[in-house]
């Protein structure tokens, strides 16, 4: 267990340290105005920008450069803000947007958890049934529309309809329902798909098949037996998904006008301010891979049939 | 017993004669794999209802471009926020241009768009997949290079890409098929591994078959209902994308004016505007939702299990 967990540890920083040399290769391709703020631009003449950029070490040699960004980051220092809070640092910003994100997608995760294992068996034990048809027609939807679509359903049409606020106040609980709920109605969907899948699955399986023989009653088989099983490969999946939603939906967080990092990532994007938008996509990047981790170590975990030593696990 | 040994040939054996419907009855039939698919899709009544609806609109799209009353940019000053009348039968937007040739337009913006990476997802998809799948030396190189891309969420790639890249059509076309393949190529490679070395491609390669043969009529039977679902459920996966990223601002310049470019200029007015919302998500909804039940129904028709 020790061994297999170092070993994908060991697998996630290497991948993480190509993805940060990615990013960063990619990231000198960034406009090069996103470097000055916005009086900067009007008043620096073309040698006063060229000197401020060799200044940050912009025309160095790139591997110097890569050198020089991870002796950075290894201290912790990602940088400055340009644009959205002049010279504050990067993490600073992050932080005080972080909390909010948090909340709501821990939230949402959970009523998305609750509510997806509820429907997924629920249509598995009424298979063929009118419950499962309808749930099945509620994750096509969810599936197929653009989110964006359905969202904006919701920000227009429940406003009106139960008097929510449209855009979210901290503090004001009332003004939360809403993005929690346009966020839960995907998490919704994707759980009770995979755990419908694989109730179903296990369903078909011979050991199933000589439970019912023996009598055991349909709800013991489905509860002890099926639902159990189905979980384990579910349980690969909550960490990514979790780690995701607590980044902040950034469609979401623009939409409710959420403070949050998301929606923060967008205004960065649209204000070039690169330092910030480079520390954002690293961070996701990394809770990307470290979700993926965990799910994997979970997995291990909660399961003993699973070899350790199989690579890469069953994705 | 003695009777039967007496008589000769002739009169023990006879020739029947050739009937073609009893001949059906025990040997080979007539099995033809696309006639079959065919035959097993029809057999789906609402795919089949989607299916003409789906084309219908999609051709609908083109030819109401093509015959617009008004240029998609043209504005009409005085005609601002219209509601839906006999003149501008969607009604028109802020600026005063006719909403009916801006949303088939945007449609039209979406469907081409879909098209193209939804092509080249399944090209490079295919190849790399079947490279992937029967190169044994190749398959490290492939699984790191898929666990590297699909550890970082899409969507922030994609809005990395757009913001260093000129927006535009073919950027966003580049960038959503730069991560599109991998999931085409990844499922490619588990069912060609999976199928390479089965007993009865065994025997096909004992027996002598030729390659081509074996890929043709071993492999892609099985592949196809795969590539074809892919495909189908890649349409969806691209429109959504294409809304999502116009709408940040990152997807295809604002003087296009796709589905994603409409809804975010129109964000602020949909409360008293509901039209403006409307219409758009009717179309793009209808759309996507047919192209993921088709693509289901056809990926079970294509299965040759499903063939009776």
């Amino acid at each position: 267990m020790l061994k297999y967990s170092l070993k994908r540890l060991l697998q996630s920083i290497l991948t993480i340290v190509i993805i940060l040399t990615v990013v960063f290769l990619l990231m000198r391709l960034l406009p090069k105005d996103g470097y000055f703020t916005d009086e900067e631009i009007m008043k620096l003449t073309e040698d006063q920008k060229y000197a401020r950029l060799q200044e940050q070490g912009l025309f160095d040699h790139p591997l110097k450069q890569l050198m020089d960004f991870y002796s950075k980051l290894f201290k912790g220092n990602l940088g400055y803000s340009i644009r959205i809070q002049k010279n504050i640092p990067v993490m600073k910003v992050i932080s005080e947007k972080a909390p909010i994100s948090i909340q709501i997608g821990l939230i949402a995760t959970l009523i998305g958890l609750v509510l997806g294992v509820l429907l997924g068996v629920m249509q598995a034990t009424n298979k063929g049934k009118i419950i499962d048809k309808l749930g099945t027609a509620y994750i096509v939807i969810v599936n197929a529309v653009p989110p964006l679509v359905y969202y904006f359903f919701i920000w227009v049409f429940l406003t009106s309809w139960f008097g929510l606020p449209m855009r979210l106040k901290i503090g004001d609980y009332k003004s939360y329902v809403l993005p929690i709920l346009a966020m839960s109605l995907t998490s919704i969907a994707s759980y009770a798909l995979w755990i419908r899948r694989y109730m179903v699955d296990e369903l078909n399986k011979d050991y199933i098949k000589l439970a019912r023989a023996k009598g055991l009653p349909y709800k013991n088989i489905m509860y002890k037996h099926v639902l159990r099983n189905a979980l384990v490969p579910m349980v690969q999946l909550i960490p990514a998904s979790l780690l995701l939603t607590i980044g902040g939906s950034i469609l979401i967080e623009s939409i409710f006008s959420v403070p949050g990092m998301g929606s923060m990532l967008i205004s960065a994007i649209q204000k070039k301010d690169n330092p910030l938008v480079q520390a954002i996509i690293l961070l996701y990047s990394i809770m990307g891979v470290f979700g993926v981790f965990l799910g994997d170590i979970l997995m291990v975990f909660i399961d003993p049939r699973i070899k350790l030593d199989t690579k890469g696990g069953s994705r | 017993m003695e009777d039967v040994n007496k008589l000769t040939d002739q009169e023990l054996f006879s020739f029947v004669e050739f009937n073609a419907s009893e001949s059906e009855k025990t040997g080979s039939s007539d099995y033809s794999y696309w006639k079959s698919v065919v035959i097993t899709f029809l057999k789906n009544k609402m795919a089949v209802a989607l299916l003409i609806i789906m084309l219908s609109l999609i051709v609908f799209s083109f030819f109401a471009v093509a015959t617009a009353k008004f240029e998609y940019t043209k504005i009409f000053r005085d005609a601002k926020l219209q509601t839906p009348n006999s003149t501008y039968w969607f009604g028109t937007d802020l600026l005063g241009r006719d909403m009916w040739s801006r949303t088939w337009y945007g449609t039209t913006i979406s469907i081409k768009l879909a098209a193209v990476v939804t092509f080249f997802d399944v090209l490079i998809g295919v190849v790399i997949g079947c490279l992937w799948g029967y190169v044994r030396q190749l398959d490290r190189f492939f699984t790191e290079i898929y666990n590297i891309i699909y550890n970082i969420p899409t969507t922030i790639y994609l809005m990395l890409l757009t913001y260093i890249l000129t927006q535009g059509f073919w950027t966003l076309a580049f960038a959503l098929c730069s991560t599109g393949w991998l999931g085409m190529a990844r499922n490619v490679r588990n069912l060609v591994f999976m199928i390479r070395d089965r007993e009865y491609n065994l025997a096909s390669r004992c027996l002598g078959t030729p390659l081509p043969r074996m890929i043709l009529k071993n492999l892609v039977p099985y592949l196809v209902s795969v590539v074809i679902l892919r495909m189908a459920l890649n349409i969806p996966t691209v429109i959504s994308l294409e809304v999502t990223l116009s709408f940040l601002g990152l997807g295809l310049p604002g003087t296009v004016p796709s589905l994603g470019q409409l809804l975010a200029h129109a964000r602020t007015k949909f409360m008293d505007f509901p039209h403006l919302l409307i219409f758009p998500t009717l179309i793009v909804s209808v759309i996507t939702i047919s192209f993921y039940l088709v693509g289901n129904a056809f990926s079970d028709a294509s299965d040759p299990r499903n063939h009776v």
